[in-house]
């Protein structure tokens, strides 16, 4: 019965590792999903509102909400304090936040960035050529991170409960 | 003469500055102070350099890779990389394309898109009411100013409300319970806005000393700098009954005041244009007072100037008067009547 029990633990903790890998796949194709929502948002209010940017961001990180919130949310609440930061480096702060709670691969770390350089410092038309360059990089970064999904998230799961399998055969 | 007492005042500010320390200096930023507008390297350099004097600062100039200028009156000086004060222009701290792009973020909250209309006229206004005069390259779309771009320079300049300044003047301005037609005529800094501003809130609150109960008063603020609104609000006391129409052409927002909010008095600054003269004539048949300014040292040279030549010769102004900076800005110098041109005051 013990036995019984031991196995089953083994075979349910390399499952859950396996299906929490798998996730991660699902999360971050639904992080870059977010975040182009996020830019679709922040394009509206610079387009057709003309929102100053420190309202703009604190507006789309309410409605996008989740781990895509932090950058927007750090970035606004920086540019509010008045402390002499760019729009740029308010933003690097919430890209190295995000990057802290959910690791990043470079290439996203890298879009966003690259983003947040041109962000609020030239005219309406830049701005949006700006969010459409962005969103379209994240775009093909979250094709990639479906195409890995796809081929990585299943399998994960099976490797997790197969390793919990064979290691409870290996120990019988 | 003049070179001697610069070096004085220059050595008083040097004096006056040793020992204080860079956090010390970043301290006494009070919150929402047009300090806070500049990126901190130069706002400790200037706090450094002007100190004491702060309170006295008229403008600060940024220009890229030229020093960065302060200017109290008719003296200009800059400052060292060590915070120094000093007249010798040469040794002054340059400024850097890093600090103009900073302070052009600060200043448009990082949100240049939203002042695409403040960039076309060339100045932002900022809280407090101050403006910053902006140069680069500007961007042209059918021949009209689009936008500016690659920002070369960055003029702060550092507005003030001297309440009760127009105390001596106002007498003479008031007749019968009547607002006289009056133009205030003086060189540039000579404190026309100022007094203009404390006219207003006067004529507006009313004041008890001169029997003196208050009218509506409408103003057309097309430079926004006599109210200095920002997002919709005065940043000066202009009195209770005040309407202001901020940006708005100055002859288009006479007649839109005069039909919309029914003021007893109009006021509006640097006419000069043929259709400011419409304007006011329309301002007569409406039986409103004008009370408006206009660049120019003395009567001889408003005759010389087509516009100005016909107000005068129709002789629509009740009264003249005339700012020097002789004993300091707003030196009330002379109250003409306009239509006798026999002094009053």
């Amino acid at each position: 019965m013990l036995r019984l029990l031991g196995a089953c633990c083994i075979i349910a903790g390399c499952g859950i590792l396996g299906f929490s890998k798998g996730e991660q796949f699902r999360q971050r194709a639904e992080m870059l999903r977010c975040l182009q929502n996020g830019l679709n948002m922040l394009e509206a209010d610079i387009s057709y509102g003309s929102t100053p940017l420190p309202l703009a961001l604190a507006r789309v990180a309410e409605k996008v909400g989740g781990i895509t919130q932090v950058p927007f949310a750090q970035a606004a609440r920086l540019l509010k304090e008045n402390n002499g930061l760019t729009a740029a480096e308010a933003w690097e702060e919430g890209v190295n936040k995000l990057d802290a709670e959910f690791t990043l691969t470079t290439e996203e770390k890298s879009i966003l960035i690259l983003f947040g350089q041109g962000l609020g410092c030239s005219a309406r038309e830049e701005q949006i050529k700006n969010i459409t360059l962005a969103r379209e990089q994240l775009r093909m970064a979250e094709l990639a991170a479906e195409e890995a999904r796809n081929k990585n998230q299943r399998m994960w799961q099976v490797m997790g409960l197969c390793t919990g399998g064979a290691i409870v055969l290996m120990l019988i | 003469m003049t070179r001697l007492v610069i070096r004085k005042s220059l050595a008083e500010f040097a004096k006056e500055h040793e020992g204080m320390s860079e956090k010390a200096a970043a301290r006494s930023v009070p919150p929402g102070s047009w300090l806070q507008m500049l990126p901190p390297g130069v706002r400790e350099l200037t706090l450094q350099a002007a100190g004491p004097l702060l309170q006295e600062l008229e403008e600060i100039r940024l220009r890229i890779g030229r020093p960065l200028l302060f200017r109290i009156g008719l003296q200009e000086y800059t400052v060292d990389h060590k915070g120094r004060p000093t007249g010798r222009l040469n040794e002054g701290y340059c400024v850097t394309r890093a600090d103009l792009e900073r302070t052009l973020q600060i200043l448009s909250q990082s949100s240049l898109y939203a002042w695409e209309e403040e960039l076309r006229n060339g100045f932002i206004t900022i809280p407090g009411g101050h403006r910053i005069g902006i140069t680069g390259r500007a961007v042209l779309d059918k021949g009209q100013v689009k936008t500016l771009k690659n920002i070369s320079g960055l003029n702060f300049r550092i507005s003030r409300e001297i309440i009760g300044c127009s105390e001596e003047v106002l007498p003479y301005l008031i007749r019968e319970g009547q607002v006289l037609h009056t133009l205030i005529v003086s060189a540039p800094q000579c404190g026309k806005t100022t007094l203009l501003r404390d006219l207003i809130r006067q004529l507006s609150n009313g004041n008890g000393a001169l029997g003196w109960s208050g009218v509506n008063v409408g103003l057309v603020d097309e430079r926004s700098e006599i109210a200095g609104m920002y997002l919709g609000e005065p940043q000066y006391d202009l009195g209770v009954r005040t309407d202001v129409l901020d940006a708005c052409p100055k002859a288009e927002g006479m007649m839109m005041l005069i039909r919309s909010m029914s003021p007893r008095v109009i006021a509006t600054d640097e006419i000069g244009r043929k259709e400011d003269v419409l304007a006011i004539n329309h301002a007569l048949q409406a039986g409103v007072s004008v009370l408006t300014t206009v660049h120019g040292s003395s009567y001889e040279e408003l005759r010389q100037r087509p516009i100005l030549q016909e107000l005068l010769a129709w002789k629509f102004f009740d009264r003249l008067v005339f700012l020097s900076r002789r004993k300091g800005p707003g030196t009330l110098e002379a109250v003409l009547d306009g239509k006798t041109g026999e002094r009053v005051k």
